[in-house]
């Protein structure tokens, strides 16, 4: 009996091909595939996420974290929150928002120069940009801008955006493709700061611009924030997310609001509305 | 920003999976093929039958175990795999130096006891991971059989002397 064990040649049960011609054939399919998807799907989703009923977005936001005022408000905190929900009213009326859209506004007793809105209809503005403001009418003007966003559904849209971003980019880094919807939309964040581009920026401008008209019947005062805060900024500086960092503000916004006005024959120069003192 | 992050680590690690991985596989490909051509001379062979005309012989189990672990670019492209389907050419080369290697090391015991030859080996997986989530991803081999010393003493009268006995194609009397 003879036994033995010769040289068998290579390549049984392995390949001769080059691994990184697999990969690149793989990567370029099925990540491709998936990249193309996903960018139509971006597309849509702006077209999309206005479907989404506004019950749904509040339903969205757990109910804890709409209780963000500490559960012991100071006086001056409720007064200022207060002052501002009433203000959002009384704009509200002038804006023409939707039946069951509500506005809430949350007061943020920091230093931060930042107001935003997000999903559910939630406002939030801090201290820091209270500080900036010298009028009823520029407080005014910041609190409707940020209504128009809610009114044009910008933070669903955003989000719509946000999941899909972070849609291709669970892809591309957990490749196996197991990640669920879920996961992604959790790992993006409910409440954060959504980044309205400069299209939905404008249009909550002109909305905002309107809504102030309607409710002083002149559009003085509105533009003093804006000039204030592009004079004060520093871009060297390294600071938390800023007014003008989270609404890239240019001349040319400016000068949008102005030929607007100009355009629609408003009074730009009339005695402002002075500002409670419990806002300072 | 933190995204991007992810992103220049993924292909870091990547890369590194790539060109670490490769010129190791290479590098242990060429040591298994010396060492097969070393250790041609001690046939293993699968069946349990040992002829009549080994014995008297003395035997003694033997065994070779080797664990691998895949590299990042092997995982992410068996990743890609398991979307589409179809041959998992990277972790196949990972299996066929396993297995060679694990009969290797079985060999090597082998010679060290000087047996002429391992019968009835067979060849397992010893899961460490037990195909768990997030395991390493790793291949554990063992190869175990029966070494096999054939006593000298029954050598036929009509060898020469001197003549090499654990040559290939070894005939007994």
């Amino acid at each position: 009996m003879e036994y033995s064990n010769p040289k068998i040649p290579e390549g049984i049960n392995t390949t001769d091909e080059h691994p990184l011609k697999e990969f690149f054939i793989l990567s370029v399919g099925v990540l491709g595939l998936i990249f193309i998807a996903v960018f139509i799907l971006s597309l849509t989703a702006e077209k999309l996420a206005v479907y989404v009923p506004f019950e749904t977005e509040q339903g969205l936001i757990p109910e804890m974290w709409t209780q963000i005022e500490p559960e012991i408000e100071s006086l001056t905190s409720k007064q200022t929150r207060e002052f501002m929900q009433s203000l959002s009213g009384r704009l509200a009326v002038h804006m023409q928002l939707p039946e069951g859209m509500e506005i809430t506004v949350h007061y943020i007793e920091d230093d931060i120069v930042n107001a935003f809105a997000t999903i559910g209809g939630h406002i939030f503005i801090h201290q820091g940009l209270l500080d900036e403001l010298h009028s009823e009418n520029a407080l005014s003007m910041v609190i409707a801008h940020e209504m128009a966003h809610i009114y044009h559904r910008h933070p669903i849209i955003a989000m719509g955006r946000g999941v899909v971003v972070g849609l291709i980019l669970s892809a591309v880094t957990g490749a196996s493709g197991d990640q669920f919807v879920g996961q992604v939309v959790n790992e993006t964040g409910m409440i954060v700061l959504l980044n309205f581009n400069r299209d939905q920026e404008r249009d909550a401008d002109i909305t905002a611009l309107n809504a102030v008209n309607g409710l002083y019947h002149h559009v003085a005062g509105t533009n003093d924030l804006f000039k204030a805060l592009m004079q004060a900024h520093d871009p060297d500086e390294v600071e938390p997310p800023t007014f003008l960092s989270t609404h890239p503000l240019t001349q040319e916004r400016i000068d949008d609001l102005k030929k607007y006005a100009q355009k629609k024959g408003w009074d730009t120069n009339t005695d402002l509305t002075p500002i409670p003192k419990f806002l300072r | 920003m933190e995204t991007y992050l992810n992103i220049i680590i993924f292909f870091v690690l990547l890369a590194l999976g790539y060109f670490v991985g490769q010129s190791r596989e290479k590098g242990h490909y060429r040591s298994i093929i010396k060492r097969e051509a070393q250790l041609r001379s001690i046939p293993v062979i699968a069946s349990k039958i040992l002829p009549d005309e080994f014995l008297p012989c003395q035997t003694e189990l033997v065994s070779g175990s080797v664990v691998i672990s895949v590299d990042y670019f092997k995982k992410f492209v068996a990743g890609l795999r398991s979307i589409v389907g179809g041959r998992i050419a990277s972790y196949e080369s990972l299996i066929d130096r396993a297995r060679r290697e694990a009969i290797l090391r079985m060999k090597q015991e082998a010679k060290k006891l000087n047996a002429d030859y391992i019968f009835n080996i067979k060849m397992e997986t010893s899961s460490i991971s037990k195909g768990r989530e997030d395991s390493i991803g790793s291949v554990e081999i063992l190869a175990y059989g029966t070494a096999v010393v054939i006593e000298k003493t029954n050598t036929p009268a009509n060898e020469l002397p001197g003549e090499d006995t654990t040559e290939l194609n070894f005939r007994p009397a």
